[in-house]
């Protein structure tokens, strides 16, 4: 009878096994191999040990901008995409009415797949005719070029990853909705006013979802690349203009692969962010318990 | 939850409302542009209220030589089977690590789980080499068949919901002569429906607006899907051409619709889905 259950166990997971080893286990062994040979797909690979990693750190000053300009979105979207929605959310769990609304009016951005959100902010942000600077107008103020300008790119980008903090608004509620009014009964017997409430309550109790969140915006954040493609190149070419001051880690491991066909250095910038994206969730996770607070959770000392 | 004072009544509103409008803007706007004359369009001249109610191109869309229909009936084929894919193997694999005990399980979910942690990109030239070699590129077997071996983060999810059901309920069907796969079939499926939904889901949600898989895989334009075929219509070839924005944007909301649509049918799903599931049904 166990040895029937565990053949079963077998067949039943081997779809996903057979899925693991061809699609994700074989190729990534692949893919370290190929970081360590040049080759353009069409001629067998040369070996050429490290090389590729030695010309990324301490040749290519293009990937060294890249990657600077991938932490520079990472580092500044994620964060402010988190205080705007918590800042939203503290309003949005006041006594109002017609909350349901607002939560819907809030959430619909976050719906809006990637492709039409860069079609539309491309519109949006343009120098003169765009919306945006035509708002700033209304104010007296000369908006930038956005796009255009080295400067102005990378914020760009980042006001237009704060249009999608829906999402982030919708766990947070979820997890608001779950801490025990007793809770503010309590407080409220004691005179906290409802800042303090949200300061020494809510906050630490939803510093599970912020967490969830963090790692999640994160691991997106250094992944971008619908964006860049189509808001900053027309249809892809010279994309990560102007003068790479939006080019990201992604973009060009595309452009290296898939445009320049060099599949060897390209399946190396790829190691480097798989390097990558597990050290900055594994620093995350690390700094958790200086400030997480689960509620059933004991301590390790 | 304690009352509020009329001043801060008044500016929790305003607020919210002013908050609420400013990112309802660009979503209005996207609205107005698709509405626009071909004139308005290659003069920029759109306003923030819709001017003008051009319907017909929502209809131009289809009916011209811009492949619309062709995109929309690849979109479709790509989440119909994508989502059949997910929900038969992900709910099939994820009842095995719940129920069935057998040598080596914890190993393989471990390994499971920290699949999820892996970006796409490792893999993503070895697949593009494999798909190549089986001469899969211009279709949509790249993308939907992958969808056949199971998905970690569904795999997790569903696991977590059938362990809640009870074992007692496993081996009464067992006594009544059902084998493992009709378990499955007859008792486990229909207590985990809810989930079921969740999972089509997502795997909708991801496959629809998907982009950089059909970049990849797919060139001819008459094999893309809707998200890739919008792009292709808003690249002009000349640098000074201006794109027909109005038609773009009617192809940006073609593609937001559905998604809006699953997000309030499916609401429905998540109350129910967080309300049984516990912290796993967060997402």
């Amino acid at each position: 009878m166990k040895k029937k259950e565990a053949l079963w166990f077998y067949m039943l997971v081997f779809p996903w096994v057979f899925g693991f080893i061809v699609l994700t286990l074989g190729p990534m062994l692949y893919s370290f191999f190929l970081s360590l040979t040049n080759w353009d797909l069409f001629t067998p690979p040369q070996f050429i040990g490290w090389d590729n990693y030695a010309r990324l750190f301490t040749e290519d000053k293009i990937f060294w901008k890249t990657v600077f300009n991938t932490l520079y979105y990472a580092f500044i979207s994620v964060p402010l995409g988190m205080l705007f929605s918590l800042f939203i959310t503290y309003f949005l769990n006041r006594p109002i009415k017609g909350s349901a609304i607002y939560r819907t009016l809030y959430y619909i951005p976050a719906t809006v797949p990637g492709v039409a959100s860069a079609l539309l902010f491309k519109w949006l942000l343009a120098p003169d005719a765009g919306m945006i600077n035509r708002f700033l107008a209304i104010f007296g103020m000369d908006g930038p070029a956005w796009l255009l300008e080295p400067d102005w790119v990378k914020p760009a980008l980042i006001l237009m990853s704060l249009w999608t903090v829906g999402a982030n608004i919708t766990l947070l509620m979820a997890g608001m909705k779950s801490i025990p009014t007793e809770f503010y009964e309590a407080a409220e017997l004691d005179g906290a006013s409802p800042i303090a409430q949200y300061y020494q309550i809510t906050l630490p109790l939803l510093t599970p979802v912020i967490f969830f969140n963090l790692i999640n915006g994160l691991i997106g954040a250094l992944q971008v690349f619908t964006q860049i493609y189509i808001m900053t190149g027309t249809g892809g070419a010279n994309m990560g203009g102007p003068n790479n001051a939006s080019m990201m880690i992604v973009p060009y491991l595309f452009n290296n692969g898939f445009r320049f066909y060099k599949m060897g250095y390209a399946s190396a910038i790829a190691w480097i962010l798989f390097v990558l994206v597990m050290v900055l969730t594994l620093l995350v996770f690390r700094s958790s318990s200086a400030w997480v607070y689960y509620e059933s959770e004991v301590r390790k000392s | 939850m304690n009352k509020m004072g009329r001043i801060e009544k008044f500016f929790t509103y305003l607020i919210l409302t002013g908050l609420g409008v400013l990112l309802a803007a660009p979503f209005m706007y996207m609205i107005s542009m698709s509405l626009a004359s071909d004139a308005t369009s290659a003069k920029l001249t759109f306003t923030f209220i819709p001017g003008e109610f051009h319907f017909e191109n929502f209809v131009r869309v289809f009916t011209s030589n811009l492949n619309f229909g062709r995109f929309l009936i690849n979109s479709l084929i790509l989440v119909f089977f994508s989502m059949a894919g997910q929900v038969l193997v992900s709910s099939l694999v994820a009842y095995a690590f719940a129920r069935l005990r057998a040598p080596g399980k914890e190993i393989i979910f471990i390994i499971l789980l920290s699949t999820m942690m892996i970006p796409t990109e490792v893999t993503l030239i070895p697949q593009f080499v494999l798909f190549t070699k089986l001469d899969w590129i211009n279709t949509l077997l790249p993308l939907i068949v992958p969808n056949f071996f199971g998905g970690a983060y569904n795999i997790f999810l569903l696991r977590q919901f059938i362990t809640r059901i009870p074992v007692e309920l496993d081996e009464a069907a067992q006594i009544d002569g059902l084998n493992f796969f009709g378990i499955y079939v007859y008792i486990i499926l229909p207590l985990i429906r809810p989930a079921l939904v969740a999972v089509a889901i997502f795997t909708f949600v991801w496959n629809w607006g998907a982009f950089f898989g059909p970049l990849i895989y797919v060139n001819d334009v008459s094999k893309m899907p809707l998200a890739l075929g919008v792009q292709i219509l808003s690249a002009t070839n000349s640098a000074g051409q201006v794109p027909p924005w109005n038609l773009v944007m009617v192809g940006a909301l073609v593609l937001t619709v559905p998604m809006i649509l699953v997000y309030f049918f499916g609401q429905r799903f998540m109350d129910q889905l967080s309300l049984s599931g516990g912290s796993a049904g967060i997402k």
